[in-house]
């Protein structure tokens, strides 16, 4: 019914989750043509993304629909870290990058994009919401009218992404120290310890003499 | 005497202005109570910011992150196995719970299932983390109300389960025992009798705190009907673990969801209390160390045979996707979400720790409460400050 | 006293003082993170009893500390507070480190907002190892502390010459600049 991630291979032995296929049909129903896609895998979870305007609205109905117990909000920064995972040798020149924004699940068409998730408290039912975030105005409604709860957790994702959320009552640094500048979740914000001196412990994954040539990197 | 005449009216004028200053002070204009950032009340480097009116808080504000770590950031920089070395100190007390969610994560994206006995023993650990976690707490709560015994007892005792945590993972804080695919060794000779002894004390301890603390008059007075928190607003904050089922919600993730853990393989209840106070949440999390050391107890009768670790490749990749694994730690819901794209790090790591909901619901549950009822508000919603500011 | 103040005290006036000094020490407990419940356990637990060593872990303030022992990850938002806490404490003053994160940062050596070692701040007499260390090694670090305390020449110290940090070879003290005591655990 909705298409998995290519990645995973075991689609055809799962057994079909009704339960959640049900509940996403009654979610996309409710919120009609704000949902641009839904995904749900079998016995695990489920994701679904709307539209930016109506990020609110979906807080409102997934509430009336029992989805009333408030786990997070949060964002994720698609953008590839232009220094990688920090291992490079300060001295050389940095090594090329391919920079091309690679989506998760229920795709997006911009860098950032705010994720959050509520709970069915009575049957443990979890759903993932995702919306994208514009680039150019970095703002997205705030939740905190519906889920008191959301409050503290907006202050964290405008602080450490720096995506403002319309409506929010305080949003002032909750973390860092006043005079910090940058928002450090996002991926070129840099590391400077390691930009400085690269991480040590990268020998580790070398392989030990004597180890099968199939045996190393068999999950990729 | 014009001398004294004008003493007299010197001491009047005297008389009359401190008058007036008492009488600004009835009018109370508010003072600002800051406790913390370094406060024995607040466990750590939790900063309090209370505005008085009188001995009632009016507006009260946790200011949080003198504990700021940057551990989402960090994962972004780190391998798989070395994520778990740095998640363990979010919540130093129950570290092994810790790497329980984040493992569970990787090992559902990568499609690996830890072998039975794997999983047996590494929920035996998770309990053994809680009563190590919990046990604290219940010793601490005597000192916030002034009744230092019972931290002798917490610190006594809890040395027995740390001993077994570190005679079976080699680490009494930090275990880091983990592995993706099971665990990182099978447990050492002499470990189940050992527990089960362990364990008897465990539930003597838990009898001893509740005749000592919560039979006691005083303890009573100064929890019960304070900081009411109720169902609704508990669940709209996100309250998670003994603080929302002491509000009256029957939800533990241990029983309502189907992860590969042994939760279900043995027999156990749940508590709630319907008062939503202090006391119930103090309460619960006493029945939980009770019912924590009798799911060990079932636990060690049952182990499987068998390895303790899947197969593996000697290289950890994971596949690309996302997955979001929570389950029910010492502090309430602890859950990852892990976004991987195929590196042997992940891409994208968001940490939900329960005490940084749990906390958020501050500023609402001290608004009217008195001064001396902050310290056992704070205490009885229980928080870690690695938890809170990660 | 007078003596002290002239910066010149007898021998056997010093070996005295310094006795009463190193047998009762106040500790300031400045707990930030995991290593906090370590100490805890060292000060606090009647398994490991600091007392019996004649330290006293419950100072009311720092005003009456002779010593703080920093345990935990310190962040650059507590920064200032510790050097105000360590400002505040009075003459003579000692200060242990507690932890790989005091020490120099230890599991978040990258990360943006810890402060990578307390010695930054305030100056570190004993530096304890260990993520967190073991009460037992947090006491091998106040024993440590309380041996250079006995050697100390209290006239020197006020004259501000006698705060050259140790190092301590197989148990025998030997004044060295620039090295503080590192205890091995």
């Amino acid at each position: 019914m909705f298409p998995l991630s290519s990645t995973t291979d075991s689609t055809t032995e799962v057994p079909r989750d009704e339960v959640r296929e049900t509940e996403i049909a009654r979610i996309s129903a409710a919120l009609g043509d704000a949902v641009v896609d839904s995904l749900v895998k079998p016995h695990d979870d489920m994701w679904i993304r709307v539209t930016a305007d109506s990020w609110l609205r979906t807080a409102e109905t997934l509430k009336s629909l029992g989805y009333n117990y408030f786990c997070f909000v949060s964002a994720i920064d698609w953008m590839p870290s232009p220094f990688g995972k920090g291992e490079d040798d300060p001295t050389e020149p940095a090594p090329e990058r391919d920079m091309s924004i690679k989506q998760g699940y229920t795709g997006g068409a911009t860098r950032f994009q705010v994720l959050a998730r509520l709970t069915q408290p009575h049957t443990s039912l979890g759903i993932n919401i995702k919306a994208d975030v514009d680039d150019a105005t970095m703002s997205i409604q705030s939740w905190t009218s519906v889920f008191a709860g959301a409050n503290w957790h907006e202050r964290e994702t405008w602080e450490m992404f720096g995506i403002v959320f319309a409506g929010h009552p305080d949003l002032r640094k909750m973390y860092l120290p006043t005079d910090f500048e940058g928002y450090p979740l996002r991926k070129d914000f840099p590391l400077l310890a390691r930009i400085v001196k690269p991480w040590p412990g990268i020998v580790d994954v070398e392989p030990m003499p004597g180890d099968d040539e199939q045996e190393e990197g068999g999950a990729s | 005497m014009t001398m004294i005449g004008d003493r007299q009216q010197l001491a009047y004028i005297a008389a009359q202005a401190a008058d007036a200053r008492v009488n600004v002070e009835l009018e109370t204009e508010g003072m600002t109570l800051n406790i913390g950032p370094q406060h024995p009340a607040t466990h750590g480097t939790l900063r309090i910011i209370a505005r008085l009116d009188g001995e009632q808080v009016i507006w009260a504000e946790p200011s949080a992150g003198y504990m700021h770590r940057g551990y989402e950031k960090l994962t972004e920089v780190r391998t798989y196995p070395q994520v778990t070395a740095l998640i363990n100190r979010i919540d130093w007390l129950g570290s092994f719970a810790n790497e329980v969610p984040f493992i569970l994560a990787a090992e559902k994206l990568m499609g690996v299932e830890a072998p039975p006995r794997a999983q047996h023993i590494r929920t035996i650990l998770f309990e053994l983390s809680r009563i190590a976690n919990v046990s604290l707490f219940l010793g601490d709560l005597g000192v916030q109300m002034g009744a230092v015994t019972p931290v002798f007892f917490a610190f006594r005792d809890r040395e027995y389960v740390l001993n077994l945590i570190e005679a079976a993972t080699g680490g009494r804080f930090h275990p880091n025992f983990d592995r993706i695919g099971g665990l990182k060794d099978d447990l050492p000779a002499g470990f189940i009798d050992e527990t089960r002894t362990v364990m008897k004390k465990l539930r003597n301890f838990c009898d001893e705190i509740e005749g000592l603390l919560f039979g006691n008059e005083i303890f009573q007075s100064r929890t019960r009907g304070i900081g009411v928190i109720p169902k609704d607003v508990a669940l709209q904050y996100g309250l998670s673990g003994a603080n929302l089922r002491a509000s009256g919600v029957d939800w533990d993730l241990r029983r309502d969801q189907t992860i590969p853990m042994a939760w279900d393989k043995v027999d156990w209840k749940v508590w709630t209390h319907p008062d939503g106070d202090s006391f119930a949440r103090c309460w619960v999390r006493l029945q939980e160390v009770r019912e924590s050391t009798k799911i060990v107890d079932q636990l060690l009768d049952t182990i499987p045979s068998g390895p303790v670790m899947a197969k593996v490749p000697k290289i950890i990749k994971v596949p690309e996707g996302e997955a979001w694994v929570s389950t029910e730690n010492p502090l309430g819901e602890m859950g990852y979400y892990v976004v991987s794209q195929g590196d042997q790090g992940p891409f994208r790591v968001k940490i939900r720790s329960a005490s940084f909901n749990n906390i958020s619901i501050v500023p609402w549950a001290l608004k009217g409460v008195y001064v001396p009822d902050i310290i056992t508000i704070l205490a009885s919603l229980y928080f870690i400050l690695g938890d809170i500011d990660r | 006293m007078g003596l002290v103040d002239r910066g010149r005290l007898p021998k056997p006036l010093t070996t005295l003082f310094n006795l009463g000094r190193s047998h009762s020490m106040w500790v300031y407990q400045w707990g930030l993170a995991c290593c906090a419940i370590e100490m805890g356990a060292a000060f606090g637990s009647p398994r490991y009893d600091v007392m019996r060593l004649g330290v006293i872990p419950l100072p009311a303030s720092p005003r009456q500390a002779d010593l703080v022992v920093i345990s935990g990850t310190v962040t650059d938002k507590m920064a200032p507070a510790i050097k105000r806490l360590y400002e505040q404490m009075p003459e003579p003053k000692y200060v242990i480190s507690m932890g790989s994160c005091a020490n120099c940062g230890g599991p978040y050596w990258d990360s943006y907002s810890v402060t990578k070692g307390v010695d930054q701040i305030i100056p570190v007499d004993v530096y304890v190892p260990g993520c967190p260390p073991r009460p037992e090694a947090l006491l091998e670090g106040i024993v440590m502390l309380q041996q250079r305390i006995k050697n100390e020449d209290m006239g020197a110290r006020w004259r501000g010459e006698g705060t050259k940090p140790m190092t301590v070879v197989d148990g025998e003290s030997i004044e060295k600049g620039g090295v503080p005591v590192v205890v091995n655990n």
